[in-house]
C-alpha cells in the first residue's frame, strides 16, 4: 500500500529489478546508502514455472513466451517491433531476463574490448578485458557459473562447478566438430551442477528458457537479491517509471511512477541508476523530456535509442538416425569459437559463437515438422513424426552485430501501455556484415551437422524470434559528443544518473551479454562507491 | 437463438463440429501404433478447454476452414491440401498438436513418461570428456589485445 511507503529522498534509485540492477543493488548496499529499486513486474514463484505441469510446452507460448506482446502479463508493456526482422524476447519481473534466459554465460573475449584497434570497425570500449577481469570473477562467485577451466578460446579462468552433461546429442555435436578439426568445449553455464549456496544442482528438466523449477539456474531473483533485501535495499514490485525528474541545478532530482494500484507517485532521489536493458532504458530517457533536456534526458548527443544491437542468430538443426537426448537436458552443452577471431579469409569482420541445442519438447517436435512440411498432416503423420522424435540436434550461431546509427530504438506515435506511457519501437535491419556472417555460420555449422551424421538439416535464418540481446542504445565512451555515459557509467550530462545495462555496450561481441552486463554493473557500483566523496564532480 | 453451446460459451456447433473434423484430419488415428486420433474424446475435450486462452484465433481457423466446403461433401483430402500449411491454420494446428502429444497414450507410445518434468527430472549421461584432449593439444585460438 502507498500509504506505507517512505517517500522522503532515498541515496541512490534503481530502476528495473533485473540482471544489472539486482547486481547493483546488491553491491551498492554495504554502504549502508538507503536505496531503493522500482520494478515494473513482480515476483515469479518457482513452483508456477512451467516445468511443473503437464502443459509446459503449452504455457512456454502463452504466459511464459519470451515474447511480450504474446505474453501480456501486468509487468509487461508492448513494444512495436514491425520495424525489425528480429523480434522483441524479454521477461519483466525480479530478476528480468535471467528468469528466461538458458543460462549460456561466457565472458568476452580480450579482443572484444579492441575492435577499431584490431579490425577497422566500431569504436574500442574505453576499458578492457584486464578492468573487467575481477569484476568477473566475483561476478562469477555470487552466481555460480559450471563449466571447465582450460578452453583455448579464453585466457585462463577459474570453474566454480564442473560442466553441464555433454549427452548424447552434445557427443554427438562434438563429434562432429571433431572430424572438422575445430574447437569445442563445455559452455560455461549460469547452471548449477551441484548444491551451491542453497540452491540445488540441475535435474535436466530440459526447459531453462521457461524459468527453472528446481532453482538451479542463477536468475538474480535467487541470487543477488535474497542477499541484497538482506542488507537492506527495498525492492518495491510493480512500479513502472514515468519518467525521470530533472531540477534546476541540472540534476536528475527522482522519478515519477505508477504504483500497484496504478496512482501516480514521486520519489525524490539523489542518485539514479538506471538498469532496464537496451530497450527499456532508452524508453525512459526518451519519455523524460524537460526544458532543459527537450530531447530525452541524458541525450546531448543525440545518441539515446541508437547503435541498438541485437544479435543475429542462425538456427541450424540436424535430423539423426538415432535417438539423441530430445527433450532431456538443459539448453546448454557445448559451444565452438572456431570462427569467433577476425579472419582476413572472409567476408565479414568479428565473428560468432556455436553454441549447441540437445533436442526439443513432444510439442515443438511436431511443430517443427509440420511448419517445414516434414510432418504431413493426415496418415502419414505417426510415421513422419517418430523420424523426428529426439532426432533433432544442432546449433545456434550467435553472430557479433556492430553499431548503426539507423538501428534505433524510438517512441512509438501510437502504442501506449496500460499507464499511458508511451512504448518503445524497435526500427532494425541486419547489416551485409552480419548477413555474410549468418551464411557462413550456416554453411560450416551444415557441414558440421553432416560430418556428425545429420541426414536432414532444417535451417532458419535469421531466428526471426531471437531478440533476446539488447544493447548499444545509451553507449558509454570518453568523448561525450560520441556517447551517452562515460567510461564509469555516468551520464556525460546529468552527473548523479548511472545506466549499468546492456545499453552502454560500445559493441556487441558473439556471445551472450549477460555475464558482461552483471561484470560491469559490478564494475560501475564500484567505482560509485570509490567516488563517493566526489561523485558528481 | 443463438446455437452456441451453453455449457461453455465456446464455438457455435458447427464449429465444434468443424474443430473436431480437422483434428482428425490433421492427426487420424493409427492401427500401426495403435493410437487414437486428435478427434478421440479425451483429447478432444482438452482442445476445446485449451482453446478458451486462445479463442478468438482458433475460431479465426475454423470459421477459415469451413469457408473451404469443409464437411459440405468436398473429399476430406481436397480440403486438406488446400489447408496444410496455410497460415491461417497455424494456431489451430498448434492447439492441435499441443494436446495430442501430451495424452498420456501418446506420450507412452512414444516411451516418454506421462508426467511433468519437475520435480523428478531426467537423466542424461556425462558423454565422453576425453575428446577434449584433442582440442586442447591444437592450443590457444583467442587474440591477444
Amino acid at each position: 500500500m502507498s500509504s506505507d511507503i517512505d517517500f522522503s529522498p532515498v541515496d541512490v534509485l534503481i530502476i528495473g529489478a533485473g540482471a544489472s540492477g539486482a547486481t547493483a543493488a546488491w553491491n551498492l548496499a554495504e554502504t549502508k546508502m538507503r536505496i531503493v529499486c522500482l520494478e515494473q513486474g513482480g515476483w515469479t514463484n518457482p513452483a508456477d514455472y512451467p516445468t511443473t505441469g503437464r502443459d509446459w510446452e503449452s504455457r512456454a507460448q502463452s504466459d511464459f513466451s519470451i515474447n511480450p506482446n504474446r505474453r501480456q502479463q501486468p509487468g509487461d508493456y508492448p513494444v512495436n517491433d514491425d520495424d525489425s526482422p528480429i523480434k522483441i524476447a524479454n521477461f519483466n519481473g525480479v530478476g528480468g531476463g535471467t528468469v528466461l534466459y538458458a543460462g549460456h554465460y561466457p565472458r568476452f573475449h580480450p579482443s572484444d574490448f579492441k575492435v577499431k584497434s584490431l579490425d577497422g570497425v566500431a569504436d574500442d570500449w574505453p576499458l578492457d578485458y584486464g578492468d573487467l577481469e575481477p569484476f568477473y570473477a566475483e561476478n562469477d562467485r555470487i552466481t555460480g557459473v559450471s563449466g571447465l577451466a582450460g578452453d583455448p578460446a579464453y585466457p585462463a579462468k577459474q570453474s566454480l562447478m564442473p560442466p553441464l552433461p555433454m549427452g548424447k546429442s552434445g557427443q554427438k555435436l562434438a563429434e562432429g566438430f571433431d572430424q572438422l578439426g575445430w574447437h569445442w568445449w563445455p559452455s560455461d553455464s549460469a547452471i548449477a551442477t551441484q548444491p551451491y549456496n542453497g540452491r540445488d544442482q540441475c535435474i535436466n528438466l530440459g526447459a531453462c528458457i521457461y524459468g527453472c523449477a528446481q532453482g538451479a539456474k542463477a536468475s538474480t531473483d535467487i541470487t543477488y537479491w535474497p542477499e541484497a533485501i538482506r542488507a537492506g535495499v527495498e525492492l518495491r514490485t510493480w512500479c513502472r517509471v514515468k519518467e525521470i525528474n530533472i531540477g534546476d541545478d541540472g540534476l536528475a532530482c527522482g522519478v515519477t511512477y505508477f504504483d500497484e494500484d496504478g496512482v501516480e507517485q514521486f520519489q525524490p532521489a539523489h542518485v539514479v541508476v538506471m538498469a532496464c536493458n537496451g530497450v527499456g532504458t532508452p524508453r525512459i530517457l526518451l519519455n523524460s523530456v524537460s526544458e532543459q533536456f527537450p530531447d530525452g534526458l541524458a541525450n546531448r548527443s543525440g545518441l539515446v535509442g541508437k547503435n541498438l544491437m541485437l544479435h543475429p542468430y542462425a538456427s541450424i538443426q540436424g535430423v539423426f538416425d538415432e535417438p539423441l537426448d530430445g527433450y532431456r537436458g538443459p539448453h546448454d552443452s557445448i559451444w565452438s569459437q572456431e570462427f569467433y577471431e577476425t579472419s582476413e579469409q572472409r567476408d565479414f569482420v568479428r565473428g560468432f559463437t556455436y553454441e549447441t541445442t540437445r533436442g526439443r519438447g513432444l510439442v515443438a517436435t511436431a511443430l517443427t515438422g509440420v511448419h517445414t512440411g516434414r510432418i504431413p498432416w493426415g496418415s502419414g503423420h505417426h510415421e513422419a513424426y517418430r523420424k523426428l522424435h529426439n532426432r533433432i540436434a544442432g546449433m545456434v550461431a550467435i553472430c557479433e552485430d556492430l553499431p548503426e546509427e539507423h538501428n534505433t530504438v524510438t517512441l512509438d506515435p501510437w502504442i501506449k501501455d496500460a499507464h499511458g506511457i508511451p512504448a518503445p519501437k524497435m526500427s532494425y535491419k541486419i547489416s551485409t556484415n552480419s548477413q555474410n556472417m549468418l551464411d557462413f555460420a550456416v554453411a560450416r555449422a551444415s557441414e558440421t551437422l553432416r560430418a556428425a551424421g545429420a541426414t536432414d538439416l532444417i535451417i532458419e535464418s535469421p531466428l526471426t524470434s531471437g531478440g533476446w540481446h539488447l544493447m548499444g542504445t545509451a553507449r558509454m565512451g570518453k568523448d561525450s559528443k560520441n556517447s551517452v555515459v562515460n567510461e564509469w557509467g555516468r551520464s556525460h550530462d546529468v552527473k548523479n544518473l548511472f545506466i549499468v545495462d546492456g545499453s552502454i555496450f560500445v559493441t556487441s561481441a558473439g556471445v551472450n551479454p549477460t555475464r558482461t552486463i552483471q561484470t560491469l554493473a559490478l564494475y560501475i557500483t564500484d567505482q560509485i562507491k570509490k567516488r563517493l566523496a566526489h561523485l558528481f564532480d | 437463438m443463438s446455437n452456441t453451446i451453453a455449457t461453455d460459451s465456446l464455438f457455435s456447433i458447427e464449429q465444434r463440429d468443424a474443430l473436431r473434423l480437422l483434428a482428425r484430419m490433421i492427426i487420424p488415428s493409427t492401427a500401426a501404433y495403435n493410437l487414437p486420433g486428435a478427434d478421440d474424446d479425451l483429447i478432444f475435450a482438452d482442445i476445446l478447454e485449451s482453446a478458451k486462452a486462445n479463442e478468438a484465433q482458433i475460431a479465426e481457423s475454423i470459421d477459415f476452414a469451413m469457408s473451404h466446403d469443409l464437411g459440405s461433401g468436398v473429399s476430406i483430402e481436397q480440403v486438406a491440401s488446400e489447408l496444410e500449411g496455410h497460415p491461417a491454420m497455424a494456431a489451430l494446428v498448434s492447439l492441435v498438436m499441443q494436446c495430442y502429444y501430451r495424452d498420456d497414450r501418446i506420450m507412452v507410445s512414444l516411451e516418454v513418461e506421462p508426467r511433468a518434468p519437475f520435480p523428478q527430472g531426467f537423466d542424461v549421461p556425462q558423454g565422453d570428456w576425453s575428446m577434449l584432449d584433442a582440442v586442447q593439444k591444437r592450443g590457444k585460438i583467442w587474440r591477444d589485445a
